[in-house]
């Protein structure tokens, strides 16, 4: 068995829907390579769908998306969730960033969405975070 | 005497940190003549409105004629956006600017699938000739200029359908100006790629606006690059007009494959978008370093005879991502500092960004609020008074001289690899950007640079004035927005007469695949007016060139 310390957590970056302000992304997908992680970037345009199986096939440890351009990530987030749900997968750890209103976290909490990082978030937060949730939900049973 | 501690400045002595500008240009203490001895005055600066234009296009820039003061408008329908309209031309807007919503700019119909949600919601839908009927409704467009912010080639069918508009409404089309923003390249590593490709055939479509513009709307400018969008993805100054003048010049060797001459075109090619940052000489000399190496380039490499072929116009919006949503009021000052580099640096027209851009697009207030910046910028503070009245500074000229040269360096090697869809489609205009992102980001992190109320001089949230900032429609709103306008598009879907709109898109079809010279222009226009809309056009002038009718390949050609 790999101990947790050289195992690297795998993570699906994304930007679902037709946003296109992927500066976020860019930069979070540099972040996370910077600190050991692996990622797989998918970038802009897609669809929910299209983020749970790349996440299925490559057996990833989280999906971390982000939205900016409007209120649609209210109906896209949930979806990735109930997809992940629908299909087996849901100890994935799913992450938002972007522009992700107020008002909205408590809910999308409830989807087990977490993070909103948002424009000034210092990326070793990021880091952090994700490393957390992967080392406390994810990788306890294994 | 109080015998509480007192409070002390922890800053009392704190020096400027600053040695180099945003892009990486040293910078001295202090400037001094021997800083211009490589200058030569009628050489690279000249009077204003003379070759080589450093110091700005007009003789007596804004003694003339002030910048078109614009700002940022699109929103929702296309009665709300003319609502604005007016409202701002009543407010002293010279200019109009209209912004697409996000599937205008993918070239796609709000009853596509992946359109739900999205259509109207954060610019203004445009995909029929109807459209251009209520967005210019009881507004002369003799009398104003419009300025649309569509890119690639949804944009050649905005342009179609405002001519044609124009048209049937008999306006003289000689008169009528503004500009389209229509380049494709850029949008490869900035935007909304999937409306970019293929790249040839996009830029194929966009020469035949800039084809047929000269020669039926000489006063519009049918291509303005978006520079600024490769400024908010990472482009440094130097980077940002460098990679944009390459792009550029893809369109004259086309033109001049079309077999026109420079001068016949060069006033068709000669507008850019830009952004406006925070860094303030060195925004300043962009734009006089700019003006320089687009002068030089299509004098010398294209040989043009007429000297005001090498003018070059620059339009601003100053830079959304310079904004901060921590204390929104503190980007009004940010704002007014570009704006007034723009002033200085001799703009044909700006439009300052909105306090509450990092919230959504502007409520009427902060609309106001820019346009106000204008306001006081031209008619309050005098600093429109004198042209280019930075000019001889030994700094500014010196910078103006650094930028320039580091621009030429670029442009160089962007022709050594073939030009600049080459250097795109090989990805090294796409990591250039991304590795001057992540430089940027990590300076912000590493306070490197300073960005007020967000990595330093923090505040803690409850402490902020409350201000009025625009917020998203609800979701449900944007919803029902969305699907009411799919809903529209469906109603005149089904009224039309099927076999007319067919047999105007076959026609289309058919000029679509005869390729380079035969410009589609006129077939737009006329599938327009039989009313097709902005996907079924660029679906059939896809599929004649080989691409798939639908851009995510979800829906079929089905007339």
């Amino acid at each position: 068995m790999i101990e947790d310390s050289e195992r690297k957590i795998k993570v699906i970056v994304a930007m679902p829907g037709l946003d296109c302000h992927d500066r976020g992304i860019v930069y979070l997908s540099h972040v996370l390579k910077e600190a050991g992680m692996e990622v797989v970037y998918l970038g802009k345009f897609n669809t929910p769908e299209r983020i749970v199986n790349t996440a299925i096939e490559e057996d990833a440890d989280v999906i971390a998306m982000s939205y900016l351009n409007d209120h649609l990530y209210m109906i896209f987030f949930p979806k990735v969730v109930a997809l992940m749900k629908e299909k087996g997968c849901s100890d994935i750890c799913v992450v938002a960033g972007g522009r992700i209103i107020e008002e909205d976290r408590p809910k999308l909490r409830e989807y087990g969405i977490t993070g909103f990082f948002g424009q000034s978030t210092p990326t070793q937060e990021m880091v952090r975070h994700i490393e957390n949730r992967v080392k406390s939900e994810r990788w306890k049973e294994i | 005497m109080a015998t509480a501690e007192k409070i002390k400045s922890s800053r009392r002595f704190d020096a400027c940190p600053v040695t180099e500008t945003s892009s990486g240009i040293p910078v001295n203490e202090v400037y001094g003549p021997q800083d211009l001895e490589r200058i030569n005055y009628s050489r690279d600066i000249a009077n204003p409105g003379e070759y080589p234009f450093t110091r700005g296009i007009w003789k007596n820039m804004y003694r003339g004629k002030l910048w078109t003061r614009r700002v940022f408008t699109g929103l929702g329908s296309t009665a709300d956006t003319n609502k604005r309209y007016k409202y701002l031309l009543e407010k002293g807007a010279s200019g109009l600017y209209c912004f697409g919503d996000t599937i205008t700019h993918q070239g796609i119909d709000p009853d596509h699938p992946l359109a739900e949600g999205y259509a109207g919601v954060s610019g203004v839908s445009m995909v029929c000739l109807q459209d251009m009927y209520d967005l210019f409704e009881g507004i002369s467009l003799e009398d104003v200029s419009v300025s649309f912010n569509n890119p690639s080639m949804a944009a050649t069918v905005v342009y179609a359908a405002f001519v044609a508009y124009a048209e049937e409404m008999g306006y003289d089309l000689t008169k009528i100006s503004g500009s389209i923003l229509n380049e494709p390249i850029h949008l490869v590593y900035s935007m909304y790629e999937t409306n970019a490709k293929p790249l040839d055939l996009a830029a194929k479509l966009a020469t035949d606006v800039i084809e047929y513009s000269m020669k039926n709307t000489p006063r519009w400018h049918p291509i303005a690059p978006n520079a600024y969008d490769m400024h908010e993805k990472g482009a440094n100054a130097i980077q940002e007009m460098a990679f944009t003048i390459a792009i550029m010049e893809e369109y004259i060797r086309r033109m001049i494959n079309r077999g026109y001459h420079i001068d016949e075109f060069a006033k068709r090619v000669n507008v850019f978008g830009c952004a406006c940052d925070i860094d303030f000489f060195e925004e300043i000399c962009k734009f006089r370093a700019a003006r320089r190496v687009w002068a030089k380039l299509i004098k010398d490499k294209y040989c043009a005879e007429k000297p005001e072929s090498s003018r070059l116009y620059l339009s601003v919006h100053t830079s959304g991502n310079s904004l901060t949503v921590q204390q929104p009021v503190n980007n009004v000052a940010r704002v007014t500092l570009q704006s007034l580099a723009c002033v200085l640096g001799g703009l044909q027209s700006f439009d300052p960004a909105g306090y509450d851009e990092g919230y959504y697009i502007l409520t009427e207030h902060s609309a106001l609020t820019s346009l106000n910046i204008h306001n006081i910028l031209a008619y309050e503070s005098r600093v429109a008074s004198v042209a280019d009245p930075l000019a001889g500074s030994y700094f500014v000229e010196s910078l103006t001289n650094n930028m320039e040269e580091e621009m030429f360096k670029i442009i160089n090697k962007i022709n050594d690899m073939g030009g600049a869809i080459k250097a795109t489609e090989s990805g090294w205009i796409g990591s250039e950007l991304e590795s001057e992102l992540i430089k940027e980001q990590k300076e912000i992190e590493e306070k490197k640079r300073i960005i007020v109320g967000m990595n330093e001089f923090v505040i803690p949230k409850e402490e902020e004035v409350p201000i009025k900032v625009g917020r998203d429609r609800p979701l449900d709103e944007q919803i029902t927005t969305s699907k009411k306008r799919e809903d529209e598009i469906k109603r005149i879907r089904e009224k039309r007469d099927k076999k007319k709109v067919k047999d105007a898109l076959e026609d289309l079809r058919v000029e679509a695949s005869k390729g380079e010279g035969h410009n589609l222009i006129p077939l737009m226009k006329e599938s327009l007016r039989a009313k097709a809309t902005l996907g079924e056009i660029l679906g059939v002038i896809r599929e004649a060139n080989g691409a798939s009718y639908d851009p995510y390949g979800v829906l079929q050609y089905s007339l």
